[in-house]
């Protein structure tokens, strides 16, 4: 017991010393990015420790160390709860966070800050570990927003860039949306529970439970960028790729579905919530594999790639496999994370060129590059016996034959079809035919900081979904038997989406120009969602306002009603009843024949 | 009635005929208007002077501040057409707009 929770302290503590030694001026050091990341390296094989002993022993902690305050009947602690979710996810946490880092010193080599950059990132990683071993509401709500302040930080790092800052705001903003749903779900807890200890919430028996678990779904929506509150994942892409790497892909986005995961007790009696959850994760997974089939930027497409397999999660939580669903997060952490760095080797390589209609035949110019890129490619849409086919593959068959919503089945097997596709897309335009980048650029990846970080990605990307599945203690009992054609369903889905895009993207070298037609519109801007809310929305209160202060107030009531419209109506009627046309001599003359006519007759009329 | 009346009666016909009969400048009409403010002076004056009708010793100066007024209005109207068309050409003025 005693190594357990003195090598989860050790580590966490380890990762907060370069941090604290602000004060010596360590930072000011040139080799503090390596100080970084050796610590990370050490804070991970200490943090194996413990994840060995749980896996051997079941043996689950709760640390609870300082009592912070008592508000009434509240009281708040600092606890680390160190469960299964927590002691499993913390190990692949840190080794990809140590891949990653080992990778952002060669991409930011030439950056100036880069101190200040790995400050950043492992703040980042801080906040995400109060995260995931938090026992209580409050230290979860601590790291919740720790996570979305260092993504803003991190998204706007080259602040210079208006569409950076733009990205970054739009994070926040999207991700305070979800906070309400997190306040709501703590209000609701503190009013009826007494308490925001998960112990207590767990061992009591409530009645009606839809309005937290709403809360808490609005929450997960923000966060994992779900249906509704997703543009900022795309637009996070703004930031340096070992940001999209380490939060975007593996760490920050999974928060949500985390959070949807630690409350499984709850939400296993409550069918409503399961099938919102559903629902949702169906909507976005299919939406976002729809946009990501014809964006051309190669970090675009990977943002929606996690996009969809974060809704492919959230399905999961909503037929009621939470587990799975976790499982799904650890073993996707590693070919996301692995992506985005091929995808940061080939932007380096070739000059920050990201546009992927720009890139072609690298496949004998980056090697290992391409390797990892396939591998992660594969890995990604199921392939079997790689690292994504343990849980993607089993998340498929639970869902072919659990008793669930027949419309969110078959849009989550259209979009694991998508998925092959888009990848497909992916590897064809980058890695295959003639090059259509500039002849005069220097392609190396020679380095050995970005070799090692990428293999030991590409080796976890392998391997880790076996040892995973392997070790870990079985929570629910998968379904056994099935008939072959469900078995075989994710296989042959893949399989045909690999097939079709192959073809389509074969036969495109020799087509005519063709105007893009309707869903290829959708499907590019994004299903025109970021438009209409982005713009609608402010213009309609904009405009709304200036009619109302200048146009109503001012021009109206001021300026109209009295002087402009007296002068007008008179005009108006002076032209309507007036026929005259100007003759003056005429009317003179008439004049002065009258008045002659007139003495003649008045005198002389006898 | 004496003689004289019939003098100036006559002379504020010729200035109303002028008045009346132009041919294209609209000045001439205004010259002609002043032409009659001056005849009915006159006429105003002799008649109060004649008959010592001293209650309208003040008539004549009103009809002259009057005169003047108008005077300037006709001035003012002559001026904005001239600053409109460049010439006083009455011809000009055979289009109302408002």
């Amino acid at each position: 017991m005693n190594l357990f929770t003195s090598s989860i302290i050790m580590t966490l503590l380890m990762l907060t010393m370069p941090i604290i030694l602000t004060s010596a001026s360590t930072h000011k050091n040139k080799s503090y990015p390596q100080y970084v990341k050796t610590t990370v390296s050490y804070a991970f094989m200490i943090s194996t420790i413990p994840m060995v002993m749980f896996l051997y022993s079941g043996q689950e902690v709760i640390i609870s160390n300082w009592h912070w305050m008592t508000i009434q009947t509240l009281k708040l602690t600092l606890s680390f709860k160190l469960d299964y979710f927590s002691v499993i996810f913390m190990p692949v946490a840190l080794f990809v966070t140590w891949s990653i880092m080992e990778f952002s010193i060669w991409y930011m080599h030439t950056d100036l800050n880069i101190n200040h950059f790995f400050k950043y990132l492992l703040m980042f990683l801080i906040t995400m570990m109060i995260l995931v071993t938090a026992n209580n509401l409050l230290q979860l709500f601590i790291g919740w927003e720790g996570v979305g302040i260092m993504s803003f930080l991190l998204i706007g790092w080259w602040y210079g860039r208006a569409d950076a800052n733009t990205a970054a705001l739009q994070a926040v903003l999207y991700n305070r949306i979800g906070d309400v749903g997190f306040i709501m779900a703590m209000a609701w807890f503190l009013l009826n529970t007494n308490a925001w200890d998960f112990q207590q919430i767990f061992a009591i028996e409530h009645e009606n439970l839809n309005i937290p678990l709403a809360g808490l779904l609005l929450a997960a929506t923000g966060k994992s960028a779900q249906f509704g509150l997703h543009p900022w994942l795309p637009s996070a892409m703004e930031g340096p790729t070992p940001v999209s790497a380490l939060l975007h892909s593996s760490t920050m986005v999974v928060a949500g579905v985390f959070l949807l995961i630690r409350f499984y007790p709850l939400m296993e009696h409550n069918k409503t919530i399961q099938t919102a959850t559903l629902c949702l994760g169906a909507m976005t997974t299919l939406f976002t594999a729809a946009c990501a089939l014809t964006q051309n930027d190669i970090k675009k497409i990977i943002a929606f790639s996690t996009s969809s397999q974060l809704g492919l999660m959230i399905v999961t939580i909503g037929i009621n496999q939470p587990h799975l669903a976790f499982l799904h997060i650890c073993t996707h952490a590693f070919f996301k994370a692995m992506l985005f760095m091929c995808s940061g080797s080939i932007i380096h390589s070739l000059n920050d060129e990201q546009d992927i209609r720009k890139m072609g035949g690298l496949f004998k110019a980056l090697p290992l590059t391409t390797t990892a890129l396939i591998i992660g490619v594969l890995a990604l849409t199921g392939m079997p016996f790689l690292t994504g086919f343990y849980s993607k593959d089993l998340i498929i068959e639970t869902a072919n034959t659990s008793y669930t919503n027949a419309w969110a089945l078959l849009t989550t097997l259209v979009a694991t079809s998508m998925t092959a596709a888009y990848s497909t897309r992916i590897v064809f335009f980058v890695l295959l035919g003639q090059p259509r980048f500039n002849p005069v650029i220097i392609i190396n990846e020679n380095n050995p900081l970005l070799i090692n970080s990428i293999k030991r990605l590409l080796l976890g990307s392998i391997f880790a979904g076996y040892l995973i599945f392997h070790n870990i203690t079985p929570t629910t009992i998968p379904q056994m038997t099935m008939p072959c054609y469900l078995k075989m369903m994710a296989l042959a889905v893949t399989m045909l989406g690999f097939i079709l895009a192959l073809e389509l993207n074969s036969t495109t070298q020799t087509l005519k120009l063709d105007y893009p037609q309707n869903p290829f519109k959708f499907s590019i801007q994004l299903g025109y969602f970021p438009i209409i809310i982005h713009r609608l929305l402010p213009m309609m209160s904009l405009s709304m306002s200036q009619k109302m202060a200048s146009m109503l107030l001012d021009m109206t009531w001021l300026e109209n009603v009295l002087p402009k419209s007296i002068s007008y109506f008179q005009m108006k009627s002076s032209i309507t009843v007036s026929n005259q046309k100007g003759l003056i001599k005429l009317y003179f003359l008439s004049f002065m024949i009258t008045l002659i006519l007139s003495f003649f007759v008045l005198n002389f009329h006898e | 009635m004496p003689v004289v009346y019939v003098n100036i009666f006559l002379a504020f016909i010729v200035s109303l005929v002028g008045l009346l009969i132009y041919r294209s400048h609209l000045m001439s009409s205004l010259l002609c208007l002043e032409g009659m403010m001056l005849s009915l002076f006159v006429m105003l004056t002799v008649t109060v002077l004649n008959n010592h009708f001293t209650l309208a010793n003040m008539a004549p100066i009103i009809l002259l501040v009057f005169a003047a007024c108008e005077a300037a209005l006709g001035l003012s109207l002559l001026v904005m057409v001239s600053n409109t068309y460049g010439t006083d050409y009455v011809q000009n003025l055979n289009l109302l707009q408002c």
